[in-house]
């Protein structure tokens, strides 16, 4: 028995020994009001609660572009005009300073929402600012990846790295005192993967580096996020569509309300009505929305690459071409299918073969274990309540990291980025 | 990104208001939390799955939505594509330069001047339609805001309970029979429809003319479009983040416009209760 204790204490202590050096917020003292993972993943903070940013009018800042896969312009056709050069945005201080990179999610290109609000945080803390696209949005695809078939993230870094450097080249009158480096989501683990390159390229000597919600294991997330779209719905029937259902939700909204009212408070009051989405809803909107990016990625990387899988190679496509009829075949591919059909043939034609094990081993946070655990720069902040996370990832933060990792007890993907305690804490760490 | 859809449906129109201050309590479920060692809660344990995991929800509605008729789409897409531009070189400095100059107490009255001069193809049309509550509630908010709100610099009747109603002769048509017609990208303008640019036509330069000269109608109608590509800034990222916004655009149009011919009330079909559904599966079996 007495032995058993001291087991028992043995292995307490070990555990504790491992874990709590992490810093766990405390739910009571948190104050973020949206508990539920998804209402928050969808809503983010509520306006109130938000960090104080400055306004677009007060930040001096242009979009730039940089050709940096010239042979593009020949290959792509002619429907992507829009993106056969990579756009990136710029927030310029007008004396010395550090500039900070931010990297995007998920399929997001430079200008999404959260990129933009990070940008105002890191402004208004006096840094220049460079967005750059995610390298599974099409436009970075497109024009700035050199295999368009993104998810080896080695690969991805070495191409976010050329365009960082790129970057600098084209921006050589600002004058930047040190650099930095952030992401949230798919684009924290990208900027992991960065910083490690960084070590040995030695062009940026990126002082600090923040990564927000990644995933841990690549493969668990896309699986989490391919199955949100399964839940079980009520209200769907042979005849209302999911979309037609939440249009319906939001017109009788609307109609009980008697107007219509575009702020940032719509999805809260939205939710505290009635006509509120249960959390199979928000779950299958956000899978929805996920699978929007994915279908988005195979169909770049199929047609870039001539795999004739969704987009028949040699098929005449013009300025004026639907792309509906691609687009609809896109549509049923998920990340499994994606990473099935078009990134393994290709990683494994590369690299002489593996497994998926390997190569979920190669390209999510496993591979950077003792960098990560012995590099005191890089820190990471994360939700208990992440839909993007399976058992045993917040463990392996926890072991990898120590202190430098912080848990917050909500705020689902990403939701409570710009609460003010989260924005607070993001600016800390690079301040101290 | 998650908002779109969200998005697509509360842009069906604009209109500003505040919310009031209330503390947030969700009528969701609450996402049970699981205990993990690690502090993991596992959110997607509360939910309830498909058991097969195979449900083609998402298919179905994603290739319902994207079934537009679109003739003309060709060609559409290449003036989508020349509007791009033209925002991009010729719209937007304007615009900025119009916003730069005009401080924004001014740029309001300007906006309510345009909104209460539109108010009169607004009356014609609500009458056209013969709708005689609206048709009231619009002369009342004329003869305010012209005489209170001195020419319609302001806009009291809002405020005083008679918010604004647009009707157009698109929608006229609409009441009156005529259908859709084929989805048209207009250069220089925009989405519209054969039936709607029809209207628009009627709207921006016949009926002006019970008040204006023709050069007034046109000075009026480059002010206007000025105001409202300023007002449409905001929600520009949308765009940025579809891979295809010709579509994305085509989808918002069709939306606007189905939630405008019903003043809001588009038919809904009523859900029918779970009971109801397992009898009729079972019937049909």
């Amino acid at each position: 028995m007495l032995r058993f204790l001291r087991l028992a204490a043995l292995s307490g202590g070990l555990f504790l020994s491992a874990s709590v050096m992490a810093v766990d917020i405390d739910p009571s003292s948190y104050g973020f009001p949206l508990t539920n993972p998804f209402e928050a993943t969808i809503a983010t903070t509520p306006p109130d609660l938000r960090a104080k940013v400055p306004d677009d009018a007060d930040i001096d800042q242009d979009d730039y572009s940089l050709t940096l896969r010239p042979d593009r312009e020949f290959t792509l056709p002619d429907n992507f005009w829009a993106v056969k050069k990579l756009r990136y945005r710029l927030a310029k201080q007008d004396h010395p300073a550090p500039l900070i990179f931010l990297i995007a999610g998920t399929g997001a290109p430079y200008n999404s929402t959260l990129n933009e609000y990070l940008k105002r945080l890191y402004y208004g803390a006096g840094y220049n600012v460079v967005q750059l696209s995610s390298p599974t949005s099409y436009d970075f695809m497109s024009a700035a990846s050199r295999f368009a078939t993104p998810g080896v993230t080695k690969e991805d870094a070495e191409d976010l790295y050329r365009v960082m450097q790129a970057v600098r080249a084209q921006q050589n009158k600002l004058q930047v005192t040190e650099y930095y480096l952030t992401g949230y989501s798919l684009g924290a683990l990208d900027a992991a993967f960065v910083s490690k390159l960084d070590e040995t390229r030695r062009s940026f000597n990126f002082k600090k580096v923040l990564l927000i919600n990644p995933p841990v294991n690549l493969y668990t997330s896309i699986t989490n996020l391919d199955k949100m779209v399964q839940t079980e719905v009520k209200g769907i029937t042979n005849s209302t569509t999911f979309y037609e259902l939440v249009l319906q939700k939001l017109t009788r909204y609307f109609r009980e309300k008697g107007y219509i009212d575009l702020n940032d408070a719509l999805l809260y009051d939205f939710q505290q009505s009635k006509q509120h989405l249960s959390n199979e809803q928000m779950a299958m909107l956000i899978g929805t929305s996920f699978r929007f990016s994915a279908a988005d990625i195979a169909f770049t990387s199929d047609l870039i690459n001539r795999r004739g899988l969704i987009t028949p190679p040699k098929t005449p496509i013009s300025e004026g071409t639907s792309l509906t009829p691609f687009l609809k075949r896109a549509l049923q591919c998920d990340f499994d299918c994606y990473v099935t059909e078009q990134v393994i043939p290709m990683w494994r034609a590369r690299t002489d073969g593996g497994s998926l094990l390997q190569l979920v081993d190669q390209v999510s946070l496993y591979a950077l274990k003792d960098y990560l655990s012995t590099s005191k720069k890089i820190a990471v902040m994360h939700n208990a309540d992440d839909v993007i996370l399976g058992p045993g990832d917040l463990g392996f933060l926890r072991k990898t990291f120590g202190d430098r990792l912080t848990v917050y007890p909500y705020g689902g993907h990403c939701g409570n980025m710009n609460y003010r305690v989260n924005s607070d804490a993001m600016l800390e760490f690079f301040r101290g | 990104m998650a908002k779109r859809l969200l998005l697509i449906a509360a842009l069906l129109c604009a209109g500003v208001a505040h919310a009031d201050d209330a503390p947030i309590v969700s009528k969701a479920a609450p996402v049970q939390r699981v205990d993990n060692p690690d502090g993991f809660t596992e959110p997607l344990k509360s939910l309830k799955f498909n058991p097969g995991l195979d449900a083609q929800e998402f298919e179905r509605s994603s290739l319902n939505a994207l079934n537009v008729y679109d003739p003309l789409e060709s060609w559409n897409r290449r003036v989508y594509h020349f509007n791009y531009r033209f925002d991009e070189w010729v719209f937007l400095p304007v615009v900025n330069g119009y916003k730069y100059i005009t401080p924004s107490f001014v740029r309001t009255g300007v906006s309510n001047f345009f909104s209460n001069l539109g108010d009169i193809p607004n009356l014609v049309n609500s009458l056209l339609q013969f709708k005689g509550k609206r048709s009231m509630e619009t002369t009342g908010r004329l003869i305010i805001n012209t005489t209170l709100g001195i020419a319609g610099l302001w806009d009291p009747a809002t405020k005083m309970g008679l918010p604004k109603q647009s009707e157009d002769f698109g929608q006229t048509l609409g009441v009156w029979g005529v259908g859709d017609g084929a989805y048209v990208m207009l250069p220089g303008m925009g989405p519209s429809t054969l039936r709607n640019f029809t209207g628009d036509m009627v709207d921006n330069f016949v009926l002006p003319e019970i008040a204006l000269t023709t050069p007034q109608t046109i000075l009026v109608f480059a002010l206007r479009a000025v105001e409202t590509r300023a007002s449409l800034i905001p929600q520009e990222s949308l765009l940025n983040e579809s891979l295809d916004p010709y579509t994305f655009v085509k989808d918002v149009y069709y939306q606007r416009q189905l939630y405008e011919v019903y003043d809001g009330n588009p038919p809904i079909k009523e859900e029918p209760e779970a009971d109801d559904y397992d009898d009729d599966f079972l019937e049909n079996l």
